[in-house]
């Protein structure tokens, strides 16, 4: 069934941080999470395990989110890796302002992104 | 043992019957995996054995008009130095993480333009102690528990909870941030030169926007002969221009003694900065052509500007740790990547020479965040390591 949240897309700020409950010390894979403030997600309609989309100045990731009461009150933390570097830039390298939406389907894969440097 | 990833290099690890003794949770992932997703030898996606990778790699770096040597922050010293070595033969840019990481502080450091100290002297004798932009709860996950915050000092018997006072500055309320209760102050910045701006009005009598939090960290400083601030990435990226956060520092000195110590990198950043620095004078982004240290020699400004036709890149996976806009240039340029993984950015290399763990299948030398030298002992001493393949390129080129 759709979701009436699906169609509300609202900015929040983001902070690219490490985070060791997903970190992959092999370099094997990476997890798509997206960490948000529980109070942020709650009033913006998003729920625990919701794949959203950020979408930054043309570019789209989609994460999974987890909640997490150390994200900034009024967004979420992206843990440092592929996913974050795909939305940041280096003026915007630890910090910046996205839009976010429930989304639809899986989180973007690392073979996504890997394709788009063999295309 | 001593475990080599990140900055903190502690040596108490012992590996007792497969159990992992006394690492954090990072150290307990790399001794445990470090056997997972290990890199081949490579060329252009075809299996080759690891002489023919090497010669791959000796072709490349033969036929290119533009070399820059990358990375390097995970490898030992001794491999620091072939690469220098390398770079200096081939004409070429040299450059680590730390251009877009900590390499200013430490830049500052071993000019000596603000005063530093050691992490043993820390825990003896700090009492105001700053993390500002740092989380070490992630980042360097024993550095307040061995060197910081939780020991009993030789000075400050009574630890952390009557004898130091904690600041934490954070653009969240960060895990290290919900430690700040008693003796402790959490300050919530937008922009961290309104902090420094903060201290500098409350020490000329004036009011502005921290001025509060501030008043109250200079009255605690004054208790002590020795605080201390660690810097991390938070503070180096809150910042466009970091002279305002040294010229705090030393202006702080004034009112009691505050040392500086970078806080949180790879396992041997400092190592290589310290490396560069006693060889050419800078500690990264330099070019062996033009013998100059320019910001336009930083690895992600030479991809951005297409200024590089190939890239040897040491223990460092720039796919993962660059803006997609920069690391997408990768595929503009010729790429050899040198590491025991299969990183990402080796799924994509033109050649992908394995290597050893440094500190766990070859022994050297790596420097700790605050500048003390360790000498890593393997575990299993691997022939094919950095040292010997950069040895090697040297050798054949």
């Amino acid at each position: 069934m759709m979701r009436f949240t699906k169609f509300l897309k609202v900015e929040a700020s983001f902070v690219i941080a490490r985070h060791t409950l997903i970190s992959d010390e092999t370099k094997a894979n990476v997890e798509p999470v997206v960490f948000l403030n529980p109070e942020f997600a709650k009033k913006s309609g998003i729920k625990e395990n919701d794949v959203v989309e950020i979408e930054r100045e043309g570019k789209t990731v989609k994460l999974r989110v987890k909640y997490l009461e150390e994200a900034p009150e009024d967004g979420g933390l992206i843990p440092n890796g592929v996913f974050a570097n795909y939305i940041s830039d280096l003026n915007k390298f630890k910090k910046f302002k996205a839009q976010i939406q429930v989304a639809e389907g899986d989180p973007t894969s690392l073979e996504e992104i890997l394709a788009k440097f063999k295309s | 043992m001593i475990c080599p990833v990140c900055s903190c290099l502690c040596d108490d690890i012992e590996i007792v019957d497969g159990k992992i003794m006394n690492a954090c949770k990072r150290g307990c992932e790399f001794f445990s995996k470090y056997e997972e997703n290990r890199s081949k030898p490579l060329v252009e996606g075809r299996e080759v054995n690891i002489d023919e990778a090497i010669d791959a790699a000796v072709n490349l770096l033969k036929q290119s008009k533009s070399v820059a040597i990358y990375g390097l922050d995970t490898t030992v010293v001794e491999a620091q130095k072939k690469a220098i070595e390398l770079a200096e033969k081939l004409e070429a840019y040299i450059d680590d993480n730390s251009s877009f990481c900590l390499g200013e502080f430490v830049e500052a450091v071993l000019k000596e333009e603000v005063p530093t100290t050691t992490l043993e002297e820390v825990r003896d004798n700090a009492y105001v102690m700053f993390y500002w932009g740092s989380n070490p709860h992630y980042s360097i996950p024993r550095h307040m528990s061995r060197y910081t915050y939780y020991p009993r000092g030789r000075k400050r018997p009574r630890g952390y909870e009557e004898d130091r006072f904690l600041v934490v500055v954070d653009v969240r309320r960060s895990e290290t941030a919900t430690l700040a209760k008693k003796n402790a102050r959490f300050i919530l910045v937008e922009d961290d030169l309104e902090l420094i701006d903060s201290f500098f009005k409350v020490l000329e009598g004036k009011a502005y926007k921290y001025s509060s939090d501030a008043a109250i960290i200079l009255r605690e400083m004054k208790k002590s002969d020795f605080n201390v601030v660690f810097g991390g990435l938070g503070l180096k990226y809150g910042l466009k221009d970091l002279k305002p956060f040294f010229d705090l520092v030393n202006k702080l000195n004034e009112v009691a003694p505050l040392y500086f110590i970078p806080a949180g990198f790879h396992g041997n950043m400092r190592g290589f900065n310290e490396t560069l620095f006693e060889n050419v004078g800078v500690v990264n982004r330099f070019s062996f052509k033009e013998q100059n240290s320019k910001e336009e020699f930083a690895f992600t400004e030479l991809l951005k500007r297409e200024k590089i036709d190939t890239a040897l890149i040491v223990g460092t996976d720039p796919v993962s740790s660059l803006p997609f806009e920069v690391s997408l240039k990768l595929r503009k340029i010729k790429t050899i990547v040198v590491d025991p993984r299969n990183s990402l950015t080796a799924r994509i290399a033109n050649v992908v020479i394995p290597s050893a763990f440094s500190g766990l299948e070859t022994s050297g030398t790596m420097v700790r965040s605050d500048g003390v030298r360790f000498k890593l002992e393997a575990i299993e001493e691997r022939e094919i390591n950095d040292v010997s393949i950069l040895d090697r390129l040297v050798g054949e080129l």
